[in-house]
């Protein structure tokens, strides 16, 4: 998988967590740019994106992505 | 040593000021805050201060040694001093904190006797291990560059605004000011209007609260009516609040008056819809820290989403102190945390805000129940109360006369947990005449509110601040 198209199997499951079908995924996107993306949703949409992909994030990932690109990057490398 | 004290406000903070100014080199500026930051220590601790020193000189060692490893690439190595530094820490606050709870529960159990070890808690040990395991994991996971300078990676542990009650300041937050930072003349008069307005809280308004929540909970629980026993426990509510978020608001001013920029540990918390924003609200710090280095940790497999949350609020509880009822009051807030996740963000929207309003109060306020009794029978005898059972009258005079005689104070702290200051800056900021309305105006309230709380400290016998027991 590359991470595009990572990247574009990563936006409907951020339009279900976020509850918002507008989302439109970007590399750059962080949670600045996303409504109601605070710790609580960061928990809820990293075990989302963990069981659609059948992967774990490693913990220092978790809390060391700074966009959406870093985490289109791990699910390409580690989906299965 | 403690902030709200006339010797640390005209003696201690004006001189370390002084000297600070007075230095000509950051590095001289440096050494002048770790001076007296050991002071401030040694002052209440004159025999832990060698603990803390000692600590910080092995886990600075044990920062080199990993950092070499990851220079090397010996990932296996680095992973090894970092367990050995987990084990070294944890065992650290293990022994000191946590070991005549554990010796008490083992006694429990037939067959056993051993003596109960009853060491005194170092005070800010919980803190400043935080601290310090933050800079460890940080630099395993390759965020954050070692730290070469012990004087530098003292400072970053003994520095007095944050040593001994928090806000756990992250060694990412101001290693680059460690090495080079300026205070401006607007920063250091922001430092000392957030100083005072901490200092307010703390001694005008939650060494007042105090005396009411000792006049209901100190006495005869037997005694207490339904809403006496609502009230009692509303203002424990509001002077922890005070008195932990004053001090954080301290903590923040003298890091702006010393050119250091410390996160928020408060953001209004009463003013949370749920229980989930509730924690985004209140210690910030700390929430942040397990949300980090504990939440996400892969021994649940695929229930880690809700393992990892009990971990979080089982480990909260217990760090708060070494008894079941601080361990009960973290579940007790994961479990609704739990429930809030189960029912999802969406749904809960959708619940008019006046039902999410009460149903957040009510159980932040039992919550403040079971932190306060660490005795297990007293809390349940404040359940029976908060409902009603053994025959609890509603109300009755004690509670009407409380009320009169402290309407005053109750108010201003029911105002005061409102962003009042953030609205007249808000107002402030609309046009250049208000912003000098609002300066002169902040420069009146900061000299009264300090001459009040000097006035009010003269006559002060016991002034502790709540979390420096943790």
């Amino acid at each position: 998988m590359t991470k595009t198209e990572a990247l574009k199997m990563l936006n409907p499951i951020f339009c279900e967590v976020f509850d918002d079908d507008s989302i439109v995924l970007t590399e750059e996107t962080t949670a600045a740019d996303i409504d109601g993306w605070d710790s609580v949703e960061h928990f809820n949409l990293i075990s989302a994106v963990e069981a659609a992909f059948s992967m774990q994030f490693q913990m220092r990932e978790v809390s060391g992505m700074k966009n959406v690109g870093e985490m289109a990057e791990i699910v390409a490398q580690r989906a299965k | 040593m403690v902030f709200s004290s006339l010797i640390f406000l005209y003696l201690f903070l004006p001189v370390c000021l002084l000297c600070y100014g007075l230095s000509s080199s950051l590095a001289w500026k440096n050494t002048i805050l770790v001076i007296f930051s050991l002071i401030f220590y040694a002052w209440g601790e004159p025999i832990y201060i060698f603990l803390l020193l000692g600590s910080v000189i092995i886990n600075y060692l044990f920062g080199l040694a990993m950092g070499k490893c990851k220079d090397q690439k010996q990932e296996k190595g680095a992973k090894a001093f970092m367990i050995l530094a987990l084990l070294f820490n944890l065992g650290l606050l293990g022994i000191f904190k946590y070991s005549g709870f554990l010796v008490e529960n083992l006694n429990l159990l037939p067959f056993i006797s051993l003596p109960v070890p009853s060491l005194r808690l170092p005070i800010g040990i919980s803190f400043y291990t935080f601290q310090i395991l933050s800079y460890l994991i940080d630099l395993y996971w390759d965020k954050v560059e070692r730290q070469r300078n012990l004087g530098h990676f003292l400072l970053y542990i003994s520095m007095f605004p944050q040593l001994v009650a928090g806000p756990i300041v992250r060694y990412s937050t101001i290693a680059a000011e460690i090495g080079s930072r300026k205070v401006t003349m607007t920063e250091f008069s922001s430092g000392i209007s957030r100083f005072v307005l901490g200092l307010a809280k703390k001694v005008i308004l939650s060494n007042h609260l105090s005396v009411i929540v000792a006049d209901f909970f100190g006495g005869d629980l037997s005694q207490l009516t339904v809403l006496g026993t609502w009230y009692a426990v509303a203002v424990y509510a509001m002077q922890v609040y005070f008195d932990f978020s004053g001090y954080s608001d301290m903590a923040i001013g003298m890091g702006l008056m010393f050119g250091f920029h410390f996160d928020e540990n408060f953001r209004h918390p009463f003013l949370c819809k749920d229980i989930s924003e509730f924690w985004q609200r209140w210690h910030i710090s700390l929430g942040t820290f397990f949300r980090d280095y504990l939440l996400y940790m892969p021994i649940f497999g695929k229930r880690r989403k809700y393992g990892g949350l009990f971990l979080v609020w089982f480990c909260t509880g217990l760090w708060h102190g070494a008894s079941w009822n601080f361990i009960l009051w973290g579940l007790y807030f994961g479990i609704f945390i739990f429930i809030e996740q189960c029912i999802g963000k969406k749904k809960m929207r959708k619940i008019p805000l006046l039902f999410r309003h009460l149903y957040s109060k009510l159980v932040i306020l039992i919550g403040f129940g079971i932190f306060y009794f660490e005795s297990l029978s007293k809390l349940l005898i404040f359940f029976r109360r908060l409902i009603g059972l053994d025959g609890a009258a509603l109300t009755d005079q004690y509670l009407l006369l409380s009320i009169r005689n402290h309407i005053w104070l109750l108010l201003a702290a029911v105002i005061c947990c409102f962003p009042i200051a953030e609205w007249f800056k808000k107002l402030g900021n609309r046009s250049v005449g208000s912003a000098y309305v609002f300066n002169a105006l902040q420069t009146v309230c900061n000299v009264v509110l300090l001459a009040v709380s000097s006035i009010l400290l003269v006559d002060a016998t016991n002034n502790p601040f709540l979390y420096f027991r943790f």
